[in-house]
């Protein structure tokens, strides 16, 4: 995939693109991108695949017009006007399901399907999430993987000094648009109706940050929704389970999107 | 100088045991530890304490806040401040500090302060601060709006304070259509803002603005750090704001333990300074910088710093030291401020007399040894024993 740079009304967007096919945007969720998730690599055989760094992260700027979700589902519905992307599949993971979500009950003009993973957004209750900002790196670790995979992922975040800072960067910036209420928007299931394009929900079976329960709640709230889990996989599918992954995002676009 | 006692009031009877089940005494750690007719009988001995202070000529008492946590009972120092307006009669009440921007509603502190100021007929000093990070697990606001948050309160609070009211205010954290306080605070314009800090460049460089002036306060510091941010006040003044800070603009804040022999004061204190330092401030980086509460870089640089105060297990002698704290007899203890006086020509000096597990007697006696044979020969010093600034300590 190809390092480039996007002007989204004066704010620079760091992204990484590459294969061929129809657009697929990857949106990434609280822990960000450091360019070693095989599994956005392996969608890039199907899809025109766009991973950018939402603003604040990685080497994406801050914007100011950019606070919360809200302003971020705004900001990245310019983002697909800017790259003029018409039949967008979506792919969104943790906060990035959110942002997907956030986007499509806004509008789904240019949006063709949706897939939401292991994604945040919804409060279940009596079901709580776990809070990635207290715990310590072991902590956090044993809570994004269900399996093996920790050291290795860690270690490419420790791989330089620029490395250690966007990983700083990246939490900072996850804080800012998920402090509080912490991962959710009390007020998303209200809106869930909106979205009329086929979605689907896929949820690595392990995931203690967003127990599956949550995979339920939104197929539950969204017309059609379809559920796969996967097993032996944590929070961050695209990085645990690369193959299982992409083959679900192929498997339900190339089927029901069509 | 101004001398002032500076109160905790830490859980003194938490139930140690705690370390092998909690990795915190904050936010974590569970309130039934706190059982209530212990904290009854804490409350009230460490006002007594205060008041005690108030007697014996200190010029001021200070109490702070924190929340969910064992290290402090102060969630609220307003409450204190309130207890002590009227049990005092010339001492200032120092609230060092209130963490204005973790309110949704900055204002009821505004009033709350300026209810004390007219009580105390103007004997209030307000301290204003972002809370340490663990706060905003506490509070729920977001670390990464802090210092915004920070900023747009501290302007709303000293504009209800000095602006004729009613006038609206709108800000991006704040709105209000109408700020009318009443009562208006006694001292005019408004009582004296005091900036608190471990240390932080932003916090120095925003507190010496010519607009401000507030006085900088160093808490919990190795004697380089002091230092090294007290020269820097006076340098950002001249360098960045062409004015030279006075004195009365920088204050010092530590611990404190006087008794017959150095001897005696490190082996009197020892249990109970440890108990501070290892097990009421034993907070894991992760809670005491959130996300977003720090710069990335100053993230980078509090990770060193941080390993000298609350990143290790201390002993007495290291914190003695690194000038973490001051203990010895009265002759040790005195020349010590009086030389770092001579350094640094700091006009506040903060001291903290009792920490930890220190038990009443213990607590008492370092009170009125430190008020009778340290405090007069400090409250005595002027600029004229003051060295001036050495730049290249600022460097």
């Amino acid at each position: 995939m190809q390092q480039t740079e996007v002007d989204v009304r004066g704010c620079k967007v760091n992204l990484r693109r590459g294969g061929r096919g129809e657009p697929l945007l990857f949106l990434h969720g609280a822990q960000g991108l450091n360019g070693h998730e095989p599994g956005i690599e392996a969608l890039t055989a199907n899809f025109d695949v766009i991973a950018p760094d939402h603003p604040g992260f990685g080497q994406s700027d801050l914007s100011d017009a950019v606070d919360d979700i809200g302003d971020l589902a705004f900001f990245y519905l310019d983002l697909v006007d800017v790259l003029k992307l018409d039949h967008v599949h979506i792919v969104g993971q943790c906060i990035g399901g959110w942002l997907a979500v956030e986007m499509a009950i806004r509008s789904t003009e240019r949006i063709s399907s949706l897939v939401l993973v292991n994604s945040a957004g919804l409060r279940v209750r009596g079901v709580p999430r776990a809070d990635m900002f207290i715990c310590s790196e072991d902590e956090l670790l044993k809570l994004l993987f269900g399996g093996k995979g920790a050291a290795e992922w860690l270690r490419s975040w420790r791989a330089t000094p620029e490395m250690e800072d966007i990983y700083d960067r990246n939490r900072a910036a996850a804080a800012r648009y998920s402090w509080s209420p912490r991962l959710c928007n009390p007020k998303l299931d209200r809106w869930l109706h909106r979205i009329d394009v086929p979605t689907h929900i896929v949820w690595g079976n392990d995931d203690r940050v967003i127990p599956p329960a949550y995979a339920s709640a939104f197929k539950n709230m969204i017309g059609g929704a379809t559920v796969a889990t996967l097993p032996n996989c944590g929070h961050l599918p695209h990085v645990e389970q690369p193959q299982a992954f992409a083959n679900e995002v192929s498997q339900f676009i190339r089927s029901a999107a069509r | 100088m101004k001398v002032f006692i500076f109160h905790l009031m830490p859980y003194a009877d938490l139930d140690m045991g705690y370390t092998e089940k909690y990795r915190a005494a904050w936010v974590v750690l569970p309130n039934t530890y706190f059982d209530p007719k212990k904290g009854h009988e804490l409350y009230n001995r460490y006002l007594d304490e205060l008041e005690l202070a108030a007697e014996l000529g200190f010029d001021g008492i200070s109490v702070n806040e924190h929340h969910q946590n064992a290290y402090g009972m102060m969630p609220s120092p307003v409450v204190m401040a309130a207890a002590l307006s009227r049990r005092t009669r010339n001492a200032r009440i120092a609230i060092l500090g209130n963490a204005f921007c973790l309110r949704e509603h900055p204002l009821t502190l505004a009033e709350e302060h300026a209810m004390i100021d007219c009580i105390t007929g103007g004997r209030l000093i307000t301290g204003m601060v972002r809370g340490i990070g663990a706060e905003y697990f506490s509070m729920g606001v977001n670390p990464a709006y802090s210092h915004a948050r920070f900023q747009e309160a501290h302007d709303l609070v000293v504009q209800a304070w000095t602006k004729p009211g009613p006038f609206a205010f709108e800000g991006k954290y704040y709105n209000f259509e109408y700020v009318n306080l009443w009562p208006r605070p006694y001292q005019q314009p408004h009582p004296p803002i005091w900036s608190p800090s471990t240390g932080s460049t932003e916090t120095i460089e925003w507190a010496a603005h010519p607009l401000r002036k507030y006085v900088y306060l160093q808490a919990y510091s190795p004697t380089q750090s002091v230092a090294r941010y007290l020269n820097y006040y006076r340098e950002c003044a001249q360098r960045m704001h062409g004015y030279a800070a006075s004195s009365d603009q920088i204050g010092w804040s530590t611990p404190v333990y006087v008794s017959d022999t150095d001897e005696k004061a490190r082996q009197e204190a020892k249990p109970h300074i440890e108990h501070l330092f290892n097990r009421l401030l034993r907070l894991p980086f992760e809670m005491l910088f959130p996300p977003g509460y720090l710069s990335t870089k100053s993230l980078k640089n509090m990770r060193s710093h941080k390993r000298s105060v609350s990143g290790q297990e201390h002993t007495i002698d290291t914190l003695i030291e690194q000038g973490i704290i001051v203990c010895g007899s009265p002759d040790t203890v005195r020349k010590q401020f009086q030389d770092t006086h001579r350094l640094l020509g700091f006009q506040n000096l903060l001291c903290l007399l009792q920490f930890g597990t220190l038990p009443r007697d213990l607590t008492e006696k370092n009170i009125r040894m430190f008020a009778r044979e340290v405090m007069p020969a400090l409250q005595g010093l002027t600029d004229k024993e003051y060295n001036g600034m050495d730049i290249r300590a600022a460097e």
